[in-house]
């Protein structure tokens, strides 16, 4: 078991930078989700760590080992492919006992070792069939099974779940975090889809354009968004973002006042155009007093209804109510958001929180420069 | 309408298709008719009667046994010569990063389309002052200024065709490249490798310009231009003879058609026609 | 920000990466040792012979400067060449092209013993040159050709023909057999590409209205157009710089009348026994087939 660090971690690919500045620490045995779109340095931090890809500068750590210069199987850490990556002309036991072999494991103990996982992962009736036998599933598990067979320092998993079914994957994300827990592992997720960061990490690094926009826990990232792009990205629909200013500590746009809770803000809050992020959930959709607003879409999902509204600036926004309720396409309605629940961001194009903690500043700050 | 339609189109096929194959039935009939129906006006297209004269003729009258050992010999050389080097260099090509290996790419591309008699006159000069005329060692050498490069961007496209992961997937467990590319890339290339030696073996089988300049001593004299010289040298022009050793010189291609077509396919599709 | 743009990424890669970097050097090396040994060298040599004036069974010879150049521009030998060249390729490839594609076509289709009618197809392509020549010699044969007695009995001549004897009947006979033999090089890569066209695009066009002849026009062809660019390309540059097939079968005659410029190259250096003049054509034939090569480098080298 080992942390991971990254310390001012730069790549590029010729004329293309792939990470900007990556200053990353990953505590021994954590879950951490490195998640973003693509092209946001994701995998390539992960197959820097792994080896596979080499940083321009900067320092990568294991335990208190510099890797950098490391070959990949020297590291002591296991990889989950996206593509599984499984030999095709190997049996599902040769498979799984492959990283065995490379390390001079031989006969009886390999076998009990493959046997073991084979069964931790209910393949083991599955041993003498190659690869190309399988289901998706079963690949899948098949790569989990050459991971997870020897005794790695730390886990790294790029999208494992990506190519399988809806319901697979949700089987899968709840056996990846009993795997966790039971071993107790660090282990580094690539992913692109939101809720499998939330569900499974204990940190998420939302990454974006080469740079870690916030490194929290899933509540904190949900919550505490750091900046628009990480309010942007995060919840579905993901947060409201509606520009105006700020006029005597309040919030003004369209030329209606959004009441907020100064408390929270302090000296932050300086007159001057900002944006107001609120989640769909935090929106009252009432009658009289509040933000007008007309109704554009009201989609049903069958727990509740999802509402599109148009801003007289033309903003669209969604709201969040529950399923009964009946709203009417073009009617007018007035618009509340939780006061405690508003989140305010530069009007800039990086859109840094205005009320940052310490912990996020740090890692926003840098962007600045 | 309904039935007559793949009717007609079966027939258009196969008239065609017989059409263009019946240059290889012709070289069969003429291979096993006697001398005497040989020169009948007009020629029968049924041989009336069979005949395996010719064949034991070409086998033991002709010198024709050494110039096919002499073919096997330089074929197989080449082939095993160019896929070795072929196979470590597409590894190279396709999953190293060095400098200068864009060039290179170019250069096997170039003289991949390369016009052989461009290089004939230098090579036989260098051939020449090597020592090495009229030597299977020197013949096999000036097969590899087109083999190589074939053999090269054949294999280069199919070591594309392997993903990536699988080597890296390799790395992190443990291997060397090295080992990386014994226990994975190898096995996937295997096909590939195998398609690629056809291919060659069969360039250099059919090969006649660098044989026609710098051979001329019997002893290392292969097919193509042994056959051909059988022809040139007859005074009365034994056609059933020379259709009887067409065949012959075929039977390797015949063999590779019958069991290994799949392996000519997929070469080209990774020879240079993807569009 | 500073520190890292002035010192630039490129010399601070890591062992691990210098390590890979070496190894793979060190494969490509034996290929890098044979290609500058029996190409690069010998393409360069080419070039230095073509200024000198060499006899070929002594080897003896004096620098001669331009003068080769200067009969290859104004001595006609080159340019009748570069004409039949041309010819040649033009009528060869046309062929191939149009037999390739409409044997594609037609073998794509349900047909009875579809992979014995393809086998039987490509044969011709992987038949030694030797071969060939000698099959079509004997059929080419004026007195006992089974081609002319099958033309007499067809009713379509009424004489046997000359064929590789005189013109232009011989210039029709190397394109129909260079036909013969490489079309099937069409076939394969048409046929690979029609079975990756998706058939919904076909039901498509058939809703849309389309008949056979449009959706030939209308689908296939564009969706042929870019293998069918590099294979035109591929084949004119292998059909520019034949040798054995037109050597063989009239050795480039009557007279030159069929006398490519690979011909001209060999018969001036081992016929003629002049050398340096050979490389020098030699060096002009490859100048004019650049243009080809560079075009086709250009649409797949990047690839």
């Amino acid at each position: 078991m080992a942390n991971v660090t990254f310390r001012n971690v730069r790549k590029s690919f010729g004329e293309f930078v792939a990470l900007e500045e990556l200053d990353l620490h990953i505590n021994e045995g954590e879950f951490v989700a490195l998640l973003g779109p693509s092209g946001c340095g994701k995998s390539t931090t992960l197959r820097m760590l792994a080896g596979l890809e080499f940083p321009t500068s900067g320092e990568i750590m294991i335990g208190d080992r510099v890797v950098n210069d490391l070959a990949p199987g020297k590291r002591d850490i296991a990889m989950v492919f996206q593509s599984y990556a499984l030999y095709p002309h190997m049996s599902v036991g040769e498979n799984i006992g492959y990283p065995l072999k490379k390390r001079g494991i031989k006969g009886r103990e390999r076998d009990d070792a493959v046997q073991k996982a084979a069964e931790l992962l209910q393949l083991d009736a599955l041993l003498d069939r190659k690869p190309k036998q399988l289901s998706g599933g079963q690949q899948q598990r098949v790569a989990l099974g050459r991971a997870l067979v020897r005794d790695p320092q730390v886990f790294l998993l790029d999208e494992p779940l990506s190519n399988l079914d809806a319901k697979l994957r949700s089987y899968m994300r709840a056996e990846l975090i009993e795997l966790h827990r039971r071993l107790g592992k660090t282990m580094v997720y690539v992913t692109h889809d939101q809720l499998e960061a939330m569900t499974m990490a204990s940190r998420i690094a939302v990454m974006h354009g080469g740079r870690v926009q916030q490194f929290d826990t899933p509540d904190a990232i949900y919550n505490r968004p750091a900046n628009r792009f990480v309010a942007g990205f995060i919840g579905t629909p993901p947060m409201n973002q509606v520009e105006g200013t700020v006029e005597g500590g309040h919030f003004i746009t369209g030329g209606h006042k959004v009441p907020i809770d100064r408390s929270a803000y302090a000296d932050a809050l300086r007159d001057g155009p900002v944006v107001l992020g609120v989640r769909p959930e935090a929106i009252t959709i009432g009658k009289g007093e509040g933000l007008p607003a007309t109704v554009r879409l009201a989609e049903n999902t069958g727990h509740e209804t999802i509402v599109t509204l148009e801003l007289p600036d033309r903003t669209r926004i969604s709201a969040r109510v529950e399923a009964a309720r009946r709203l009417d396409v073009g009617h007018s309605v007035a618009l509340t958001f939780d006061p405690d629940a508003i989140h305010l961001f530069e009007a800039s194009a990086t859109g840094a929180r205005l009320n940052l903690d310490a912990k996020s500043a740090s890692v926003v700050s840098m962007r600045s420069k | 309408m309904k039935t007559l339609r793949p009717i007609v189109l079966n027939l258009v096929t196969w008239t065609l298709v017989l059409l263009i194959a019946f240059p290889l039935l012709w070289m069969i009939i003429t291979s096993l008719k006697p001398q005497s129906e040989l020169f009948r006006i007009p020629p029968t297209w049924i041989p009336e009667s069979i005949t395996f004269e010719h064949y034991w003729r070409l086998l033991s009258e002709t010198p024709f046994l050494r110039y096919f050992r002499n073919s096997v010999v330089l074929a197989v050389s080449t082939t095993v010569f160019v896929v070795i080097l072929g196979t470590l260099g597409a590894y190279s090509l396709v999953r190293f990063t060095y400098r200068g290996r864009e060039t290179m790419a170019m250069l096997v591309l170039f003289t991949y389309l390369l016009p052989s008699v461009v290089l004939i006159i230098p090579l036989y000069l260098m051939i020449a002052s090597l020592g090495l005329s009229n030597s299977l060692f020197g013949l096999i050498l000036a097969h590899t200024t087109f083999a190589l490069p074939y053999a090269l961007w054949l294999l280069r496209s199919f070591m594309e065709g392997i993903p990536e992961d699988l080597e890296n997937a390799a790395l992190v467990d443990g291997a060397s490249r090295m080992g990386a590319f014994k226990d994975v890339i190898f096995p996937q290339l295997l096909p590939g490798i195998i398609s690629t030696a056809l291919f060659t073996f069969i360039l250099s089988w059919n090969e006649y310009l660098y044989a026609l300049v710098l051979v001329n001593s019997e002893s290392v004299t292969p097919l193509t231009t042994g056959v051909m010289s059988m022809l040139i040298s007859a005074f009365n022009i034994e056609w059933s003879l020379l259709m009887a050793a067409s065949v012959m010189m075929s039977l390797p291609l015949i063999v590779v058609f019958a069991f290994l077509q799949s392996y000519l396919t997929s070469g080209f599709g990774a020879g240079g026609v993807k569009g | 920000m500073t520190a890292i743009a002035t010192n630039p990424p490129r010399d601070r890669r890591s062992p691990l990466e210098r390590a890979y970097a070496r190894l793979g050097v060190l494969l490509i090396a034996p290929t890098i040792i044979v290609f500058s040994l029996v190409i690069v060298y010998p393409l360069l040599a080419a070039i230095y012979l073509s200024v000198f004036s060499i006899y070929t069974p002594t080897l003896q010879g004096d620098f001669v400067g331009a003068a080769n150049y200067i009969e290859l521009l104004t001595g006609g030998a080159f340019w009748h060449s570069l004409g039949v060249t041309l010819i040649w390729t033009v009528g060869t490839l046309s062929l191939q092209i149009i037999a390739g594609i409409g044997l594609a076509l037609l073998l794509h289709q349900n047909i009875w013993f579809r992979s014995l009618a393809r086998s039987l197809v490509l044969f011709p392509y992987f038949l030694s040159t030797v071969v060939a020549v000698l099959v079509w010699r004997w059929l080419f044969n004026d007195l006992y050709g089974a081609l002319n007695h099958g033309l007499i009995q067809l009713g379509i001549l009424d004489m046997p023909l000359d064929w590789l004897g005189s013109m232009p009947n011989a210039m029709i006979g190397v394109i129909l057999v260079g036909a013969w033999k490489y079309f099937p090089f069409v076939v394969i890569a048409v046929l690979a590409r029609l079975q990756t066209i998706p058939e919904n695009l076909y039901e498509a066009a058939r809703i849309d209205g389309a008949g056979p002849v449009g959706r030939f026009f209308d689908i296939t062809l564009p969706q042929l157009r870019s293998v069918l660019v590099v294979i035109i390309l591929l084949r004119a540059i292998w059909d520019f710089k034949e040798f054995d097939l037109l050597y063989l079968l009239t050795g480039g005659g009557p007279v030159t009348s069929t006398q490519t410029l690979s011909l001209l190259v060999y018969q001036e250096a081992f016929g003629l026994n002049q050398m340096g003049q050979a490389a020098a054509y030699s060096v002009g034939m490859m100048l004019v087939m650049l243009a080809f090569m560079v075009l086709y480098i250009r649409r797949t080298g990047g690839k």
